[in-house]
């Protein structure tokens, strides 16, 4: 059957065969190869470097053939590379925002020059990714880089910005980071993955053509991603963000952990994602798209389709008849193959029915195209996807059972869905828990679209204005984590210390200190043990009163009341949650004195003090409760005719162990952000200063909130910041505490991923953030923080009056 | 050749459930422009096919007898014997499916073609084209007399009033009614495409088609504004796929209107090969309408057996 070049015209006008597929020798690209030797070096101060005495990794393209090999970098390069960013960045960010813009769009005319070369290395080292993507990125961030200051005032670059990818990463994930850092005026060091290195540095010694200060930006390259680890050590490193598989992602994290940067995480390699066919699509339409998405030879997420019942047995035929005479797939590799028949035999087992474009041959890294119909959520190759073109098949009954369907897993990347309602669709895409909804398609990209992990899918968002924000930093804000190495701690033993026990003294009961108690589920109460500590004034052994010792149950039990009553909560109209606000401010202020004076007593303020800052903790609340809606998402300018909607969406429930500082108008300023922005809240009080929170119950009593949406549970912070990081409902652990405690939780909130803010109140000399401020950027900056963006693509014809008549597109 | 379409009852309530997302169809038919080109000996050999699908056609107010025999014995030797003995397919029967002429001009082509020796069909077009307007009496006449001259083929056109309207069930009675007076000759339905608004209403306007009976869908008369497109073409294969899943017929397709290059040819065989499959990549499943197509393929076939670019005048005219 093979077309071969000795096939008469007869034959083929017999049998009608394609003919064997052009072959493109890559020439400019392997002559650039060749170039250097077929030995790439590390892209550091606008120049190729060679060190000399380090490994080396080699790298083969799909048929086992050697492209070239990498440098893997080592200490000396690291440092070097660094110092020779700050002083990039140095240059990069005295530049103009128009100047940052030109050469952001001179690269573009360096690209039309190169895009032969560009294109090959891409296709070569299997980047994926055209050339016209890299004009629309670079084309899209340079107005960004032109209006930063314009747009997004007084906020400023980080300065040193790491992104690091797993070697399964596309060049365009990698791309869609570097590129909105460079534009905001960072300087970037990449630490790219295997296939995405040759591009990357071919694209850093372009750039250095267009203008790019030298050191602005660098490639190390290495031989995996704890190089990103590495380079994450270096104190000139503000921010590391990280794009690819899970496991490097946690790898990271842990590695990283305790060294003072923070590092943002979006493992979009490998998760799983629902493609929703509804009985009102167009069938043959969301077949063919079925097929182009989950047979890919490079398979980056695992679909899973699913198909409401009604409309199966239409699915199911133009599934075999699509996919008759399909080619079979390259496996990733040869040993892949096992892991393939392995699941695909134990489908059978469990009576899944194959729909296979051709013979199975008997050996070897080749696998057709292969949908496993009858698949359940519980299946253990929906569970544990296997590599290879495998497509799962289940089924649903209603369209809110496919919600839940696609709801009901830990990932949270994206979703396509097909249906011709438009109410349908925009129901659906609303109520998945999804960062990217693709209605009537699938995979689409685009730098304007935010791109957002929810669940275990990231903790960062890319893309649009709303991924600007992660390589800025709001005006007057001191750095939150100070650079440290990271401590050498037991992180099973972090948070078990007992607390001191409470002996009954003689005192008498008219001069006892009041017992005061923490608020779950709406309620008032003791903690779950019973037991109780004592609060101690500043400096003196006395007792100024108990609180309870809460711990592991008391979070679980507010956990559960909050996550009752989140999903309620964010679905209220804007206007409703900010009465209820509203009447939180109100609450505040007829209790001012109670609460006044609880601080007072303790903080050693003032009484004047005490009251100014309850006044400020009002306005403070009528502020957030002014933002309710005014957060909001917007219209997006896609290439393409569409419509495309970014919406924010709250994180759902989280954790707040609160600063020792202003401890009631920092406590307001970031209850505020939280609910204001749809969430539910359970926060720790501040260990040293408990009873403003504390008094601060009464006021939630009073306000007209919906019991459970915010929860005070006092006690051991240690304890208690453990008992957050192992719940796996809370989505974002907001942290003011100690060095210890930023360490454990990054090194501990990998699975699930959780959004990490986290503040290290022992740096002797810091004064810290002042809570009076109210410059409205850093609001902005809380509010963008309690939120995750959710981006909503829904193409529409060019002239949808006449769509036959449409001219024949060129 | 392969059984014919007998049709079958008018299922209004699967014509109800038809949806078509437009901007899917639109990326689809891009995709599928996409495709690598062909080469060599497989672009020789899937232009050759595609002359064997072509009903090479002529409908103009200035017909006459001359210029129907000079059409008609083109459709007999389309490409020049030496080209074609060049490549070993002299003696592989490359005609033109058919010819394509008005009702008037039936009896002209018949006799041209017999006179020649030829057992090519001639294909007619009926029932009012391009617009449909006429009484049904007329029409159902037209088809008729058309057969009684010797035609085995009639490519009809659908009467857009009723499917503009919604009226399946009277457009299904007509064609039904049509098919009846086509008696052994193949029918086409044209549909006309440029003229039903939506893609939704193409889809259901194939499917009243095919249940009525026809033996092909064509896309357009070649007199609207707007005539085959790929978008369409997609829209209507898929009814024909879906067809076939349901009653196990398969039904033909022709587009029509506007094709003139050797490249459109390939682009619409590679739509159907990868729509429907090599099974409809034959003439009794696909035909081309098209009048100035063959001379641009048949130069194609000379570049590729000589290497050189023909002159017009080098090749035959029709």
């Amino acid at each position: 059957m093979a077309a071969s070049s000795t096939s008469t015209v007869f034959s083929i006008f017999q049998n009608m065969e394609y003919g064997p597929a052009a072959t493109s020798g890559c020439t400019t690209a392997q002559a650039w190869l060749e170039h250097h030797s077929r030995s790439l070096g590390l892209f550091i101060d606008g120049k190729f470097v060679r060190p000399a005495d380090r490994g080396t990794r080699s790298l083969t393209d799909c048929k086992g053939g050697g492209v070239c090999s990498l440098v893997c970098a080592g200490e000396d390069d690291v440092s070097q590379c660094a110092s020779s960013a700050v002083t990039g960045q140095r240059a990069w960010s005295g530049m103009t925002c128009y100047n940052r813009a030109k050469v952001l769009l001179r690269l573009v005319s360096v690209l039309g020059q190169h895009a032969q070369c560009v294109s090959e290395l891409c296709e070569l080292c299997e980047a994926s990714c055209s050339s016209s993507t890299l004009v629309r990125l670079l084309q899209y961030y340079s107005s960004w880089a032109q209006l930063r200051d314009t747009l997004i005032p007084s906020w400023t670059p980080l300065g040193v910005v790491a992104v690091v990818v797993s070697d399964d990463c596309s060049l365009y994930s990698l791309m869609l980071r570097v590129l909105p850092a460079l534009a905001m005026g960072n300087a970037v060091i990449v630490v790219p993955g295997q296939s995405s290195a040759p591009p990357a540095l071919l694209l850093a010694q372009l750039f250095a053509g267009a203008g790019l200060p030298a050191g602005a930006l660098n490639v190390l390259t290495g031989s995996d991603t704890l190089l990103g680890a590495k380079v994450a050590q270096n104190p000139s490193i503000s921010y590391v963000t990280y794009s690819g598989n899970k496991q490097d992602g946690v790898m990271l994290c842990k590695a990283t952990a305790g060294m003072g940067v923070p590092v943002s995480v979006f493992p979009g390699v490998g998760a799983t994602c629902p493609f929703i066919i509804f009985e009102s699509a167009d069938i043959d339409s969301a077949v063919d798209g079925v097929i182009e998405a989950a047979f890919k030879k490079k398979k980056e997420v695992h679909w899973v389709l699913c198909v409401q019942e009604s409309v199966l047995d239409g699915v199911v035929a133009r599934l075999r008849l699509r996919m008759a005479g399909r080619k079979c797939v390259a496996l990733p590799s040869e040993a892949d193959r096992v892991l393939v028949e392995a699941a695909v035999q134990e489908a059978q087992q469990q009576g899944a029915k194959l729909v296979q474009s051709c013979a199975v041959p008997p050996s070897g890294d080749l696998y057709p195209p292969t949908v496993l119909c009858g698949a359940a959520p519980s299946s253990p190759f929906v569970v544990n996807p296997s590599p290879g073109p495998l497509l799962p098949l289940m089924t649903f009954r209603s369209n809110t059972e496919a919600v839940t369907l696609g709801n009901h897993s830990p990932h949270g990347l994206a979703a396509s869905i097909w249906t011709e309602d438009l109410t349908l669709a925009l129901e659906t895409a609303k109520s998945l828990s999804v960062g990217s909804v693709w209605v009537n398609s699938h995979s689409v990209s685009d730098p304007c679209l935010p791109v957002s992990g929810h669940k275990d899918s990231g903790t960062c968002t890319d893309g649009g204005q709303e991924g600007l924000y992660q390589f800025l930093c709001p005006p007057c804000s001191s750095s939150p984590l100070p650079r440290s190495t990271p401590l050498s701690m037991d992180y099973t033993k972090f948070g078990t210390a007992a607390s001191p026990k409470i002996i009954p003294d003689d005192s008498d009961a008219a001069s006892a200190p009041k017992s005061y108690l923490q608020f779950v589920g709406g309620k008032a109460c003791k903690s779950e043990s019973g037991c109780s500590v004592a609060v101690q004034p500043p400096g003196d052994g006395g007792v100024l009163a108990y609180c309870p010792d809460g711990g592991r149950k008391d979070v679980r039990n507010a956990v559960e009341a909050a996550i009752k009553v989140q999903p309620g909560w964010m679905k209220r109209s804007p206007s409703a949650r900010a009465q209820s606000l509203y009447s939180l401010a109100k609450a505040l202020e007829s209790k001012r004195r109670d609460v006044a004076a609880s601080i007072s007593l303790h903080a050693a303020l003032s009484a004047g003090g005490a009251e100014k800052e309850a006044d400020l903790s009002i306005a403070r609340l009528s502020d957030w409760a002014a933002y309710c809606d005014k957060v909001q998402g917007a219209t997006l300018p896609m290439p393409q005719s569409g419509s495309a909607l970014s919406i924010p969406e709250a994180l759902g429930v989280v954790g707040i162990v609160l600063p020792d500082e202003n401890p009631l108008l920092s406590l307001v300023t970031l209850l505020g952000a939280a609910i204001a922005t749809g969430n539910a809240v359970i926060m720790v009080p501040s260990q040293k200063y408990p009873l403003a929170a504390l008094a601060f119950i009464q006021v939630l009593q009073a306000a007209d909130l919906p019991a459970g949406l915010v929860n005070v549970i006092s006690g051991s912070r240690d304890q208690l910041t453990v008992a957050l990081a192992n719940h796996s409902v809370i989505k974002a652990v907001w942290y003011w505490g100690s060095a210890e405690g930023c360490q454990f939780l990054q090194f501990t909130c990998t699975s699930p991923l959780k959004t990490l803010q986290l503040v290290c109140q022992e740096v002797e000399g810091d004064a810290g953030r002042d809570w009076s401020q109210s410059h409205p950027s850093l609001l902005e900056d809380m509010w963008r923080n309690a939120v995750q963006w959710k981006s909503v693509w829904i193409p529409t014809a060019l002239d949808p009056t006449s769509p036959a008549l449409s001219p024949l597109p060129v | 050749m392969s059984a014919r379409n007998p049709g079958m009852k008018l299922d209004l309530e699967w014509i109800s459930k038809v949806r078509v997302n437009t901007q899917a169809v639109l990326k689809r038919a891009q995709q599928i422009q996409g495709h690598k080109l062909l080469k060599k000996q497989w672009q020789a050999a899937w232009l050759l096919k595609a002359v064997t699908c072509i009903d090479l056609t002529t409908l103009a107010g200035d017909d006459t007898p001359s210029n129907v025999h000079r059409l008609c014995l083109k459709a007999i030797q389309p490409i020049r014997y030496d080209l074609l003995r060049k490549m070993d397919m002299h003696d592989k029967g490359v005609t033109t499916a058919a010819v394509c002429v008005y009702p008037s001009r039936v009896a002209d082509a018949v006799a041209s073609l017999k006179a020649a020796n030829s057992s090519l069909p001639v294909a007619s077009v009926a029932t009012g084209f391009p617009a449909g307007q006429t009484p049904l009496e007329t029409r159902l006449q037209e088809v008729r007399m058309a057969v009684a001259d010797g035609a085995a083929e009639i490519d009809i056109v659908i009467n857009r009033t009723l499917a503009l309207t919604g009226q399946w069930e009277a457009m299904y009675d007509e064609i039904r009614q049509f098919r009846e007076a086509c008696g052994d000759a193949h029918m086409k339905s044209i549909l006309a495409i440029g003229e039903l608004g939506t893609f939704t209403n193409v889809y259901k306007a194939s499917m009243v088609a095919m249940m009525a009976g026809s033996d092909f869908i064509k896309t357009s008369t070649g007199k609207e504004s707007v005539n085959a497109t790929y978008p369409v073409a997609i829209v209507m294969v898929r009814a024909i796929r879906d067809y076939f899943l349901c009653t196990g017929h398969k039904v033909g397709f022709k587009p029509a209107g506007g094709i003139r290059t050797a490249q459109e040819s390939l682009v619409w065989f590679s739509l159907i090969k990868e729509e429907l499959g090599n099974d409809w990549l034959c003439p009794h499943l696909f035909r081309l309408g098209a009048s100035s197509l063959l001379a641009d393929i048949e130069r194609q076939i000379y570049h590729h057996v000589s290497g050189q670019y023909a002159a017009y005048h080098e090749l035959p005219m029709a």
